[in-house]
């Protein structure tokens, strides 16, 4: 077989985006070297932790911390390196305690702004890209939010970084026990105060619906009659009743963490926010979960195992999963065909180390994907971090980026519902989101919220006047040409098109005027899109 | 199964050709007189996450539910933290109190604006947040129809409607998000905040840049910012600002004490504003979430409820000129479990508490009927059954708002009639 050809400049500018946060001006040069084969291959075997240089960039992010103490003491205000990125749980998790130093919610949140900045900043340098992109899909697949509850918070770079980063690229079934023993989610979905006698059913009703078999399999109008869903008498049930969701609960029961609570008259739980199963807290009788018996009192953890064995080899689940990978990387008009052929493969490298990166491969590597681009509408951080990318911004993540993210509609590590953010155009794209998504963009170009100043001059084909610079931008963004469009565009900066470049270049605010015309630019209807 | 947009809008293209009986309502394209004209406001209040019935309006002196539950989990009828007693509650040989924290909720009830319907829910029994909301949002009763009705009830029975002026803005979701009750409407807003204006970013030069680069453009994304520039335009054009353009802070009468609601106010000034600028508005949305308490239900279910009821009773006394005009109602996609769980919560359970506030309405007592709390009437023996649709109310509404356009709404519901909530 021949050599594929090498991939044009709207190839990579779909692969970058959609399997990434956009292409760099040098990813033209350095793509098609690779060849998109190559350059998957590289992006689905990344080392662990970051590359060097954005580990220095991360050394040297510092991010502001503002209030005033609820105890007497002096106003805190001062920029912070990100020291929480890299702490070990039972590190931060005193800080929920702290009763001695000044100490304020601003403390405790601390740790998911530090988790939300490095996400920023990965976005935007890291070099491994699909792998940034993937682990923003599981943080939306397995939602924690980090503003509801300050112990969230405190777990986050936990959970960020030994359940979501570790296992991104891996095995589903791996993935599914570090989530189910995460403090984070055990807090979130409040597994972590489920007793036997009552226990509560949150986590085991989502772990069904949301985290694997998918709400397609809840066969709700059976219910309690567990023999009338199809296949269960052969021990195959095609989904799930209320009955699972009621026995999944029960078997979670007792896995919990070592938050303080006192066991009984003499003992109590160390107080370290990790991980803990509580036998006696344990419902440890027979259950029947999707028509698989479970013997009585089982060894410590053996219910919830099994209860995750049988969810992650579950074909509904491998159907959901793929179907929502499909859905980020292919969108919503993924065919039948490509779903069941990565579902297979989902199935197939179940033992496998790098089941979900053979999945991701094969769907990336469809035909289908080569012909979706335009299909998807930039999430607010990815048309944050592909501007910056683009126009070479080196981008520094801070509070005011933040919150103009949340405008737009992303706000990381903070939807409150645990569907995760939807991947589904029309969230993005109502009345309010459209006019944030543009003030975003502004912002950036015009260094609105201290981000850093954007310097296109640096990465731009050298122009002469300001209307070559707006063709150029205009052409980047495969947006049409039209003469008005670009005197509107120079006159906005307060030029005329013919006015030199040069001129503007040489004023104080110029590259802030060059920036803006990017900015415009960026605003059309084609960047928006992947 | 789960609907996105795109289905959504391939349905519509469908219902254009004049297919799909459950879209009549959008079909038929009524031309209305003017924009500015006095059209009926119906307020959709939704609690996300599956508001705690029994614990909104507890029958207090029922020995079932006491057995049931943890003292904290319900509303008692004496003691410190004793509920407002409810005349004419959903069943006269029981003491039913209303929560202690929803005082401005029992002014409203004991004024006659506020009346309850105990026991309302969805008729299926789906215990899912996500398969009831989409049920709900959409005005069916089976699952299997969310495939075949993209639109949503509340778009259906208000009905798309154009003006010869040209663009009214009939519906605003003041949660940020349009949510699929008003799927299918053309005109309708996301607003969550007007504080800063509604002007396109960077002035008007910036402006009219975005208007040449979205004018002609294809696809979706184009077609939203389209819409977006031109209702934007429409509403920040009416917002006060001082003599340095900056928008003015909202500007409530007296009475309208917004400040106790805390973050449900902000979505509750946006619709007033909208009421007061007069665009044509017929349908709102506002959200209040965090109603699914599996755990530490007590205090959170307090803190909730206090701001539900602050805020409903600060929106209310904010819209006086306009209480002819508007109808409030308040649904949650299920209520939740009887017996409470070891959490300190409770988990999903069936019937709910809906709520309807109004200037026509006869309120100050509660309808519908209490199936009882014995294990023979439990739903599957452990839940509240619902014993009304809650088509049924909202059909109600829609008829006496809008003139028999409930039926657009909830095609195939075999309606047994009003409830008699109106006078």
């Amino acid at each position: 077989m021949s050599k594929p050809p090498p991939p044009d400049p709207a190839f990579i500018g779909l692969a970058l985006n959609r399997l990434g946060y956009g292409p760099k001006p040098s990813d033209f040069t350095t793509f098609p070297q690779l060849g998109f084969e190559g350059w998957l291959h590289q992006q689905l075997s990344p080392p662990a932790g970051d590359d060097a240089e954005t580990n220095r960039r991360m050394a040297a992010t510092t991010l502001k911390i503002h209030y005033m103490p609820k105890t007497m003491g002096p106003m805190i205000d001062e920029m912070r390196p990100l020291s929480m990125i890299d702490a070990p749980i039972e590190t931060l998790w005193p800080i929920l305690f702290d009763h001695d130093k000044p100490s304020d919610g601003n403390e405790k949140y601390r740790a998911r702004d530090e988790v939300t900045a490095a996400t920023v900043l990965r976005a935007v340098h890291s070099p491994y890209q699909l792998r940034e992109m993937m682990v923003q899909f599981w943080h939306d697949h397995f939602n924690v939010d980090a503003y509801g509850s300050e112990q969230v918070s405190v777990a986050l770079p936990a959970y960020d970084r030994d359940v979501i980063r570790r296992h991104c690229l891996g095995n589903f079934r791996e993935f599914l026990e570090a989530v189910a023993t995460s403090t984070a989610m055990l807090y979130y979905l409040s597994n972590r105060s489920s007793r036997a006698g009552a226990a509560n059913e949150n986590y085991g009703r989502e772990l069904l619906e949301l985290h694997t078999l998918g709400r397609e399999a809840y066969l709700n109008d059976h219910y309690d009659r567990w023999r009338a869903v199809p296949g269960a008498l052969q021990g195959s049930p095609t989904g799930y009743i209320d009955q699972d969701v009621y026995e999944a609960a029960r078997a979670f029961t007792g896995w919990t963490v070592e938050d303080g609570t006192r066991l009984d008259g003499q003992r109590q739980l160390p107080n370290s926010g990790k991980f803990a199963y509580v036998e006696a807290w344990h419902d440890g009788y027979q259950k029947r979960v999707l028509a698989q018996e479970f013997d009585p009192f089982a060894p410590a953890m053996a219910d919830g195992r099994k209860v995750l064995d049988l969810v992650a080899e579950h074909p509904a689940t491998a159907r959901h999963m793929v179907t929502k990978l499909c859905q980020r990387i292919v969108g919503p008009e993924a065919s039948p065909a490509l779903v069941a052929q990565a579902t297979a493969a989902w199935q197939k490298n179940a033992k496998a180390h790098d089941q979900i990166a053979q999945v991701v491969r094969l769907i990336a590597l469809s035909p289908e994907f080569a012909a979706s681009r335009g299909g998807k509408v930039k999430r607010p951080l990815a048309l944050a971090a592909s501007f910056a990318r683009i126009t070479g911004l080196d981008l520094v993540p801070t509070p005011g980026l933040m919150f103009a993210l949340n405008n737009a509609g992303q706000r990381l590590f903070g939807y409150l519902t645990p569907t995760g953010l939807p991947d589904d155009n029309g969230v993005f794209l109502g009345t309010n989101d459209m006019r944030y998504r543009w003030q975003l963009l502004l912002g950036l170009a015009q260094n609105s919220w201290g981000t850093g100043v954007c310097e296109p001059s640096r990465v731009m084909m050298p122009a002469l006047t300001l209307a070559d610079g707006a063709r150029f931008w205009l052409e980047v963004f495969s947006t049409p040409v039209e003469p008005a469009l670009v005197d509107a565009m120079t006159a906005a900066v307060g030029g005329t098109a013919q006015q030199p470049m040069s001129a503007y270049l040489g004023q104080p605010d110029g590259e802030r005027r060059l920036a803006t015309l990017v900015a415009m630019a960026a605003m059309a209807p084609a960047f928006q899109t992947s | 199964m789960r609907v996105t947009r795109r289905e959504i809008l391939k349905g519509l293209a469908a219902a254009g050709a004049g297919s799909i009986l459950p879209l009549a309502g959008l079909s038929g394209l009524a031309f209305a007189a003017d924009p500015g004209a006095a059209r009926p406001l119906l307020l959709v209040v939704h609690l996300r996450g599956g508001c705690d019935g029994l614990h909104l309006i507890s029958p207090a002196t029922d020995e079932n539910f006491i057995a049931a539950r943890a003292a904290e989990l319900r509303v008692s009828a004496d003691g410190p933290d004793a509920g407002f007693a409810l005349a004419h509650g959903p069943d006269a040989s029981t003491d039913f109190r209303l929560h202690a924290g929803a005082a401005g909720l029992a002014e409203l009830y004991k004024d006659g604006h506020l009346a309850f319907i105990h026991a309302a829910g969805l008729t299926n029994a789906t215990r899912s947040h996500f398969v009831a909301t989409d049920m709900i949002e959409r005005g069916v009763a089976n699952e299997a129809d969310l495939a075949r009705v993209p639109s949503g009830w509340l778009a259906r029975g208000i009905g798309s409607s154009k003006t010869a002026a040209g663009l009214n803005i009939q519906a605003v979701a003041a949660g940020g998000v349009i949510g699929g009750d008003l799927a299918g409407l053309e005109n309708v807003i996301a607003v969550p905040d007007l504080a800063g204006g509604l002007a396109p970013p960077g002035g008007p030069k910036i402006g009219s840049v975005l208007q040449q680069l979205y004018a002609a453009a294809p696809g979706e994304v184009a077609a939203a910012g389209r819409k977006a520039l031109q209702l934007m335009e429409r509403i920040d054009g009416q917002l006060p600002r001082d003599a340095q353009t900056h928008v003015l802070p909202y500007q409530p009468p007296e009475g309208a004490k917004y400040d106790a609601a805390a973050d449900f106010a902000r979505p509750l000034k946006v619709v007033a504003q909208l009421v007061k600028m007069e665009l044509g508005l017929e349908a709102a949305t506002v959200d209040i979430a965090n109603w699914d308490t599996h755990e530490g239900q007590a205090g959170r279910f307090r803190s909730l409820t206090e701001r539900l009821s602050n805020g409903l009773i600060a929106f209310w006394n904010d819209m006086t000129p306009f209480h002819d005009r508007i109808t409030v109602v308040m649904v949650s996609e299920f209520g939740r479990r009887l017996r409470n769980n070891k959490s300190g919560g409770t988990d999903h359970g069936r019937a709910g508490v809906m709520a309807v506030l109004g200037g026509r309405l006869k309120g100050g007592r509660c309808y519908g009927t209490w199936p009882g709390l014995q294990a023979a009437d439990l739903d599957e023996g452990v839940d509240l059954a619902v014993t009304t649709d809650y088509r049924r109310v909202l059909t109600e509404i829609l008829d006496h708002r809008q003139g028999a356009k409930g039926s657009h709404a909830f095609p195939g519901y075999p309606y047994p009639g009003p409830l008699g909530l109106f006078a």
